[in-house]
């Protein structure tokens, strides 16, 4: 992939950053780094910490599974996936033609400056955690399910955006030779041969991203929205660990099932 | 050569075109004239030039040299799309088909160059001008496969989209790129019948490259023959004897091979 700041294909700025053993040699010095500030002489872990955990462990055996707490769980489960939903409906809507601009393959080659801003954009949405845009928009709309909806919307559309843009840009060169040799122009190369050969793998990392909205929609709790998180933190408060462990095993599930369910719609468009 | 090119006779007029990717020069400078009506077919052994040539006739791959006149226009010079795809159409080696798509779309995608963009996006959901992409179809054998997905078809039928494309395109000159070398004998008749029969109105024509003496003497009027990029021969197809193929493709060969009708593409290499 292009990388961000080549704007021109002939002159490429920041050229070194291409390095593969700069990455590495960086990567291996964060990790040294990060080790050597934990204070490894103190205890690593709190010393009440043992303890805590047993509980936590022995509440497993067995969960909480009374049918009003399940049912509790369930409405849980829908509200969380709901959020997730409208999360990623808006992202895609975010991420999918702002993925198609800066792909740079919609017009004529040329103007290249456009697509180079687009993808410094779609950056600067996915280099922001959801959990920072929560805050930036509670202070601006107060605590609210539309905060949380777009704190995650807005990260998301960033890095779907970015996967998008790769995605239209990789597939293979003949076909859209042949496209072109019928007089298709660039659009409709995209709309008959880009598009159409990189979908399966745009559905699949849509619904991969989906399943991280869900667990995202989960934490977003703290700007006052319901669902398993939101009942995590009650249950957590009380100290009731059988009800956390069945909150988190609704969660698993909830992201098993989209992985099912994805993984037979990728096959579907596959074969 | 270049009163040649101007010569409206002439469906196209190539002077002096040639091409190199980076050490390999795979076309050597080459004149080519071409009359509506001609069914040229070009020889050679692998890695001879005859897909660059195919693709620079095509204006798919730009020449390093050399100017492409077609039908008075200089190809350079014209749009590529709309304009273009009217006057010149490709059947690629390997289909290059979109395997994702319905094998309708893969033909009604030879309508993209008249179509609008509204018009083409729409045609994805609910195919236009279907009756005409059902008819090719039909013709060619595939009324049975209209909605089947691309890539469950198998290479001959995959090769007959890509002809069923073509023909709803219906460009003035036909370029294939090895239509038969991966069929057998009895398909490999069926489509030849079908791409000359393309050519057959008047003022079109024909360029496919193939292997066979055989199949040249019977469906071709005019054979060319290019070994490393460099014209060996051009003559009627008539006059092609097994011998002169054999001779074609034999290895190592290096001067003595003996080339009938070559006299001034030779001399425009050395
Ligand atoms: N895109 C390309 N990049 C590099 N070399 C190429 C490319 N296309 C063709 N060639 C080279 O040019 C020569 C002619 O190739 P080609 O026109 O495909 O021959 P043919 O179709 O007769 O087999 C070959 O040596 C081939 O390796
Ligand atoms: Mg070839």
């Amino acid at each position: 992939m292009a990388s961000l700041i080549a704007l021109e294909p002939g002159r490429r700025p920041l050229k070194f950053l291409e390095n593969r053993h700069l990455l590495t040699l960086l990567l291996v010095g964060a990790l040294v780094w990060s080790l050597a500030v934990v204070d490894w002489r103190g205890p690593l872990v709190h010393s009440g910490g043992g303890a805590a955990a047993s509980d936590f462990l022995q509440a497993l055996f067995p969960p909480e599974l009374s049918t009003d707490f399940l049912r509790l769980c369930l409405v849980a489960s829908w509200q969380t996936v709901s959020y997730a939903v409208a999360a990623i409906t808006v992202a895609v809507a975010i991420g999918f033609p702002l993925g198609v601009i800066a792909s740079g393959t919609a017009y004529t080659q040329g103007n290249l400056r456009v697509p180079a801003i687009v993808r410094l954009c779609l950056a600067g949405m996915r280099s922001i955690h959801e959990l920072v845009w929560a805050v930036l928009f509670v202070s601006a709309v107060g605590l609210s399910p539309l905060a949380a909806i777009l704190a995650i919307a807005l990260p998301y559309g960033g890095i779907l955006g970015r996967i998008y843009a790769d995605l239209i840009n990789d597939v293979p060169d003949p076909p859209l030779q042949a496209l072109r040799a019928s007089g298709a122009s660039p659009m409709r190369v995209l709309l008959y041969g880009r598009l159409p050969m990189a979908l399966p793998e745009l559905v699949s990392y849509t619904f991969y991203r989906f399943e991280c909205a869900i667990r995202a929609a989960a934490i977003m709790s703290f700007v006052g929205i319901r669902g398993l998180g939101y009942e995590i933190q009650l249950s957590l408060n009380d100290l009731l660990f059988s009800q956390v462990w069945t909150l988190m095993l609704f969660m698993v599930a909830l992201v098993m099932v989209v992985d099912m369910w994805s993984s037979r719609l990728r096959r579907s468009l596959v074969s | 050569m270049n009163t040649a090119a101007a010569n409206p006779a002439h469906l196209v007029a190539a002077t002096g075109i040639s091409k190199s990717y980076s050490q390999v020069q795979a076309l050597a400078p080459l004149d080519l004239t071409i009359h509506a009506g001609e069914l040229v077919a070009l020889a050679g052994p692998s890695g001879s030039g005859k897909t660059t040539l195919l693709y620079i006739l095509g204006g798919v791959v730009q020449p390093d040299e050399g100017e492409i006149v077609i039908d008075g226009r200089p190809l350079r010079r014209m749009r590529p799309g709309k304009d273009l795809a009217a006057l010149v159409g490709l059947v690629h080696q390997n289909y290059d088909l979109v395997p994702q798509l319905p094998v309708i779309q893969n033909v009604l995608a030879g309508m993209l160059g008249q179509w609008g963009l509204l018009r083409s996006a729409i045609s994805l959901l609910w195919p236009r001008d279907r009756q005409r992409a059902e008819k090719v179809l039909a013709e060619l054998g595939l009324a049975d496969k209209v909605l089947e997905r691309t890539s469950h078809l198998s290479g001959g039928e995959q090769q007959r989209v890509a002809i069923a494309r073509l023909m709803v395109q219906s460009p003035r000159i036909v370029l294939a790129d090895e239509p038969v070398s991966s069929l057998d004998p009895v398909l490999s008749e069926e489509i030849l019948r079908l791409l000359t029969g393309i050519a057959d109105s008047p003022g079109r024509t024909l360029v496919a490259s193939l292997h066979s003496p055989n199949l040249i003497r019977r469906y071709f009027t005019r054979v060319i023959g290019l070994r490393e990029g460099v014209l060996q021969f051009d003559m009627p197809s008539s006059g092609l004897t097994d011998d002169v193929l054999a001779q074609l493709y034999e290895l190592n060969h290096r001067g003595e091979l003996d080339r009938p009708g070559t006299g001034e593409a030779a001399a425009e290499v050395s």
